[in-house]
C-alpha cells in the first residue's frame, strides 16, 4: 500500500552513455530529502545503473553508483526491477546492488496506477 | 492514464510503455510515434480497450497522414490532445 | 485546470519545445492556466539568451518569452542542470568567477524542489522530452 504523495520516479537511461541517468537520480534524491516517499523503478537500459561491479568511467565521467549505493541513506527502499528486464539483458539478480526487489512486469500496470505522482526520465 | 509516445513504434520507449498498459488507457502518438502508422504488425494496434490516437498535425509534417488514414486510424487535433490531458489525472510521458 | 510542463529537450536538437510551446498554446486557448514551465536536462538551453537562429527560423527563447508576456507562465530552470551546461544568469556568472552570462527574466534559475512543487500545485503535469 502506498502513502499519499508518494512518488514513483522512473529510470530508463543507462550509465556513462548520458546525464539523464544522473539527473533522474537527483529528481528521487530531491524529493526524498524533502521527505517525500520515494520509490524508484528501472525499466530497460536503466537496469545497467544497477549492476555492483561497475568502475569508474573515461576520465572525467561521474559515475553513478556510489549515487545508488546511497539511496538507502536518503530512506529510498523501494528499488523495482522488472525480472523479464534482468532476463532480457541476460543479467542475474546478484550482479546488482543489494536491495533491489524484483517484480513480474505483469505488475507495472498496477504500479503505474498506485502512485499520485509519476516522474519518467 | 494517458500515454504520450514520441518515438517510432519499436522503440526502447514504445516497448516500455507497452509494457505499463492498463485496460481503458489512452495513447496519444506525437512526433515520431505517429510512425507506428506505417506498422500494422505493431503490437500497440492488438491491444485491447486502449485507444490510441495520432496527432494529425506531426502525421501531416512526416508525410504519413494518407496511410493513417487509408488505414482507419484515428487522427486527433492539438486540441483534443488536450482534452484527452482533462480527462486523464495521471499522464505519462515516454519520450 | 492548472497545468504545468517540464521540458526536457533542447532547442534544434529535439521537437519537445516546439511540441511544448504548441501545446500550451491550445491549453491556454481553452482557457486553462499554465502555472509554469521547467527546464531540466538539455531543456535548460532554451533559456539561452544568447540562442540566435537564422532569421527564417522560430527564435525558441522569443516564444517562450512571449508565452510569459501574454499569460504570466513563470519559466524556471533548474539551476544545477543550467550550470553544469554553461547556462547562467549575470548573479550567477559573478558567484562562479565568469565573465559572461546568457540567462535573464524572464527565466528564473530554481532548484529541482520546484519541480516537486510544481507537479504537486498543478492538476496536471506535462513532460516534453
Amino acid at each position: 500500500m502506498t502513502e499519499p504523495n508518494e512518488r514513483l520516479v522512473v529510470i530508463r537511461h543507462a550509465p556513462y552513455s548520458s546525464n539523464e541517468l544522473r539527473e533522474g537520480l537527483d529528481v528521487a534524491l530531491v524529493a526524498a530529502a524533502f521527505g517525500q516517499a520515494v520509490s524508484l523503478l528501472f525499466l530497460g537500459q536503466g537496469v545497467l545503473a544497477l549492476l555492483k561491479e561497475q568502475k569508474a568511467g573515461a576520465p572525467g565521467q561521474k559515475s553513478t553508483l556510489p549515487t545508488i549505493d546511497m539511496l538507502e541513506m536518503y530512506d529510498i527502499e523501494t528499488i523495482l526491477v522488472p525480472t523479464e528486464t534482468l532476463q532480457n539483458f541476460n543479467i542475474t539478480a546478484d550482479q546488482l546492488v543489494d536491495g533491489v526487489t524484483l517484480l513480474p512486469i505483469s505488475d507495472l500496470p498496477d504500479l503505474f496506477q498506485r502512485y499520485d505522482y509519476v516522474l519518467n526520465f | 492514464m494517458l500515454h504520450i509516445l514520441n518515438k517510432p513504434p519499436h522503440s526502447d520507449a514504445a516497448v516500455q510503455m507497452l509494457s505499463t498498459l492498463s485496460g481503458n488507457d489512452t495513447i496519444v502518438l506525437i512526433e515520431d510515434g505517429v510512425q507506428a502508422a506505417l506498422h500494422p504488425e505493431w503490437q500497440g494496434w492488438a491491444t485491447n480497450e486502449v485507444s490510441i490516437f495520432l496527432l494529425v498535425e506531426d502525421a501531416i509534417s512526416r508525410g504519413i497522414h494518407s496511410i493513417a488514414v487509408a488505414h482507419g486510424l484515428p487522427l486527433i487535433e492539438v486540441d483534443d490532445f488536450v482534452v484527452l490531458t482533462e480527462q486523464n489525472e495521471q499522464i505519462i510521458s515516454w519520450y | 485546470m492548472e497545468y504545468g510542463l517540464l521540458v526536457m529537450g533542447a532547442p534544434y536538437r529535439s521537437a519537445a519545445p516546439h511540441s511544448a510551446l504548441r501545446f500550451a498554446q491550445s491549453v491556454l486557448n481553452k482557457g486553462h492556466h499554465i502555472k509554469g514551465v521547467f527546464f531540466y536536462q538539455e531543456g535548460v538551453h532554451n533559456a539561452s539568451q544568447l540562442m540566435t537562429p537564422p532569421q527564417d527560423e522560430l527564435n525558441i527563447r522569443e516564444a517562450w518569452v512571449e508565452l510569459h508576456r501574454q499569460y504570466g507562465v513563470s519559466l524556471d530552470v533548474c539551476i544545477a542542470a543550467a550550470l553544469r551546461r554553461g547556462v547562467m544568469s549575470e548573479s550567477e556568472a559573478k558567484r562562479h568567477g565568469q565573465v559572461n552570462f546568457n540567462l535573464e527574466s524572464p527565466f528564473e534559475l530554481t532548484g529541482l524542489g520546484q519541480l516537486l512543487e510544481l507537479q504537486q500545485r498543478c492538476d496536471r503535469l506535462i513532460t516534453f522530452a
